[in-house]
């Protein structure tokens, strides 16, 4: 298949943290509705280990199926006629997954980010994406958990705390325009600075940091508190 | 994709040697960029490990670098902060890292790849020269740039006075007359063709004279001369002239410094034009020129106050056109030195004749001609040996009342008392010849701390009022007496390895420990006093009679290997220092606070902050030179 000629063997569970190769993703949404909504913009910048590869990145705006709702105009400043103009999501969602090869996924709230990139590569492909995949969100969770959170201000968090808060508390600078690149960048350097906290948190390989994301999802306040990042 | 990389070039465009390069090559090497985060305490590149593949810009943070020996402590390299860059010596060659780097802190690096760097060495010699030694002599100009271009205080960027030759201002067509005609008839010359001045030339037409407004005024008119009187018997002979080639700086010194207000310009001994106080007025806005013809004009203490406190606007005219510290301190110089000798002469008339003759001299910074805004006093009395008990308690009176009322008059005109009371109103620092003699031998001899200390201040006089051969006499027996006195230098040169520069401190500043200015950096103790000291050394084991630190240099460049080797880049490094005090100082002074030597590193730019830092290795490499020359005297 043409988009699995970027893959590597580099991205599978078992490696140390460090070692292995991440694509950092975001996507901005119409919305939260699995059915009605789609996928405007995504964005995805890759790691290697640690180290961000700032060149190495990826942006595509669509031409979404479903109208741009007038909330989510005023979040991202996509106007619609902008991304009238953009690809369809065939090709757009064809060059991602080049881009992402066989790399570990990661995002925050990455779940909803997943469902809808996965509803559509099944619409148009007939498969779902079966990268592994960390959920920074949960993460950040499980080591809150455990009074390890990095930075500053860890357990001053608000409750409803939102990616920008953890970004804050890490000192990571928040200063441009909610968008997918932007977002994944931030979501990327939030990862970075939690690696190291995780290997020493006992978090030795690629496999216990996508299962420890599997099983630690936060429970029921996991959706409504995510769902504001989307869009 | 540059919305992520965006900041970075941002970022880098304050960042040296990144800052000189074009927007599009900036916009080209994002491209190879990224980014890494290292925790407090973890080691980014190991001593004799693999050689890096990135050069590392340091965004946040700040590391240490240091080597450790097979055997022994580990040896401090230096520590890097934001803006600072590692990796680059073994990323180009290739072999393994030379140093451990170790983040003293959570550090957040850019990392530029090795495909990128190499090329950027390849096309951008500037790049490549950032990286190797002579940072100083190299980069000093592009330091200058830009601290001219931040401020605001410094807009406009003209600099007319120090880069204009004044053979291009000069008036080309001077009116001359032959020395044969009366002063009337210069005068109707004069009023006809509206002329300020006129060149009287003799037979061959070669410049014999001048006649002036002035020398019409003050000596035809108000010494009741008649007119018929030959032009020659008014004119003044010593011609003062300029080289067409000097630049109008050069000009407006010698007018301050002989109080005229025309300047003969000369091309190869010929004459060119005339250059007036007025055309550099032009030039400049306000002149300096009518500032020492205030304090010239006056008669009373009181009628230099005023006058006095103008010295700081002509210090923010000179930083607006661009001046280097040296051309400030030297207009300082001359300018202060008006004023005091204005306020001799009215002490003179105020007391009468002085019973012996004396010389007025001064020393400290003022001895140097290094002063900028806020100095105190550090002067003396040497007068000549009085030959029997009834002179020499003559002068004691004379002189005691005399200096008490120049002491008072400076301090009104804003030159604070010395604290430590190095003046010559102290009976101590007013002495005859043979008196300054055995201070100066005693303390040779002597080396205590304290002599030590005072010979620091005290052998940076210069005469600067009355009979100069008293003061020169003193300066001839130090030089001969000095020769060979290694145990007194090698005093010395404890002393002046003492103030080590503060190189160790993190963020490559060391800054007060303690105290209302704990995170500050003292300019003046840090940086200039270690450099002068060091001169003033190697001065003295040479016997050179100049007291500045410049001129001292240049005398040296001749003379001692040592400073051959590094001259220029004392100068640059010293020169550097005193012009971001002078700045500081005068921000402060617009902003209406007491200047102090204090500056807060984090109002330096990333290139200010690596010249301050390449000054402090400078410093430390000589004094490790000296420790190496005092060897067995250092203790």
């Amino acid at each position: 298949m043409k988009i699995m000629k970027n893959r590597t063997d580099k991205g599978h569970p078992g490696m140390a943290l460090e070692g292995a190769r991440y694509v950092v993703i975001d996507t901005e949404l119409t919305g939260l509705d699995k059915k009605k909504d789609s996928i405007v913009s995504i964005g995805a910048v890759r790691m290697e280990g640690g180290r961000i590869e700032m060149g190495d990145s990826f942006y595509g705006l669509i031409n979404p199926a479903s109208c741009l709702t007038a909330e989510s105009v005023v979040i991202h400043e996509i106007m619609p006629s902008e991304v009238l103009t953009k690809p369809d999501i065939a090709k757009v969602l064809e060059e991602f997954l080049g881009f992402c090869g066989k790399d570990i996924i990661v995002g925050y709230c990455v779940d909803i980010d997943m469902d809808f990139l996965n509803r559509e590569s099944k619409r148009l492909f007939q498969m779902t994406i079966d990268n592994p995949v960390v959920d920074i969100r949960s993460a950040g969770e499980w080591l809150r958990g455990r009074g390890i959170i990095p930075g500053e201000c860890g357990s001053a968090l608000p409750h409803r705390y939102q990616l920008y808060d953890i970004a804050k508390c890490l000192d990571i600078p928040v200063n441009v325009a909610h968008n997918a690149i932007v977002d994944a960048f931030i979501t990327a350097q939030i990862f970075q600075r939690f690696i190291p906290v995780l290997v020493r948190a006992g978090i030795r390989s690629t496999e216990d940091l996508v299962s420890m994301s599997k099983k630690f999802r936060g429970g029921d306040r996991y959706i409504p508190l995510c769902s504001i990042s989307n869009f | 994709m540059e919305l992520i990389t965006e900041d970075v070039i941002e970022f880098l465009k304050n960042v040296p040697p990144f800052q000189f390069l074009e927007e599009k090559t900036l916009q080209a090497i994002a491209g190879g960029l990224s980014m890494e985060f290292y925790p407090k305490g973890s080691t980014i590149l190991h001593q004799d490990g693999p050689p890096s593949e990135y050069l590392r810009i340091i965004k946040k943070g700040g590391v240490k670098v240091f080597i450790k020996p097979d055997k022994g402590e580990e040896v401090l390299i230096d520590y890097r902060s934001e803006g600072d860059s590692f990796g680059l010596l073994s990323l180009v060659g290739g072999d393994k890292s030379r140093a451990n780097v170790v983040a003293v802190d959570d550090t957040i690096c850019y990392l530029l790849n090795k495909t990128a760097i190499l090329k950027l060495v390849d096309s951008v010699p500037a790049f490549t020269e950032f990286f190797l030694k002579s940072f100083l002599n190299k980069f000093i100009d592009k330091t200058y740039e830009e601290m001219h271009n931040k401020s605001l205080l410094f807009g406009g960027g003209e600099k007319l006075l120090f880069t204009t030759p004044v053979g291009e201002i000069a008036v080309r067509n001077v009116m001359t007359a032959p020395q044969t005609i009366s002063i009337r008839k210069a005068a109707e010359i004069m009023s006809e063709r509206r002329y300020s001045s006129l060149v009287i030339v003799d037979e061959e037409g070669v410049p014999a004279g001048i006649v002036t407004d002035r020398d019409l005024r003050d000596k035809v008119v108000s010494k009741g001369r008649t007119g018929n009187e030959k032009v020659s018997d008014i004119m003044s002979v010593s011609l003062i002239k300029s080289e067409a080639r000097d630049y109008c700086f050069e000009a407006l010194l010698k007018m301050i410094r002989y109080n005229i207000h025309h300047l003969l310009v000369v091309d190869q001994g010929k004459l060119k034009g005339i250059v007036t106080n007025h055309d550099l007025m032009m030039l400049q806005g306000t002149s300096p020129i009518s500032l020492v013809r205030e304090i010239e004009s006056q008669q009373t203490i009181d009628g230099l106050v005023p006058a006095a406190r103008k010295t700081n606007e002509i210090v923010g005219l000179l930083l607006k056109d661009g001046a280097r510290a040296s051309n400030i301190t030297r207009i300082i110089t001359e300018i202060n030195d008006r004023l005091v000798k204005k306020i001799i002469e009215i002490a003179e008339k105020e007391f009468g004749e002085p019973p012996l003759s004396y010389c007025w001299m001064v020393f400290g910074s003022e001895g140097r001609k290094e002063q900028t805004f806020r100095t105190d006093q550090d002067n003396a009395i040497i007068y000549e040996d009085p030959l029997t008990e009834k002179e020499d308690a003559e002068a004691r009176t004379y002189f005691s009342v005399f200096s008490a009322f120049i002491r008072d008059s400076l301090i009104k005109c804003g030159f604070p008392r010395c604290p430590a009371n190095y003046m010559a109103s102290n009976p101590e620092w007013c002495q005859p010849v043979k008196t300054w003699k055995k201070y100066f031998s005693s303390w040779v001899y002597t080396p205590t701390p304290d002599a030590v200390m005072k010979s620091l201040i005290f052998f940076d006089f210069r005469p600067l009022y009355g009979d100069f051969r008293l003061a020169d006499s003193l300066r001839d027996f130090l030089s001969s007496f000095l020769d060979g006195q290694m145990i007194f230098l090698g005093y010395m040169a404890n002393m002046v390895i003492k103030n080590t520069p503060p190189v160790g401190f993190f963020k490559s500043l060391i800054v007060e420990k303690s105290g209302e200015h704990k995170d500050e950096l003292n300019l003046k103790v840090k940086g200039i006093a270690p450099i002068v000291d060091i001169v003033r050394l190697f001065s003295l084991e040479k016997g050179i009679k100049e007291t500045s630190t410049l001129e001292r240099l240049s005398e040296l460049r001749e003379r001692h290997t040592i400073v051959r080797e590094y001259a220029d880049e004392l100068e640059h490094a010293f020169e550097f220092i005193m012009l971001l005090r002078i700045q500081n100082q005068f921000e402060q002074i617009e902003a209406e606070r007491m200047p102090d030597n204090f500056i807060n590193p984090k109002k330096l730019s990333n290139l200010e902050k690596r010249t301050i830092k390449e000054s402090f290795t400078l410093i430390s490499k000589l004094q490790d030179i000296i420790i190496e020359r005092y060897k067995p005297l250092i203790w």
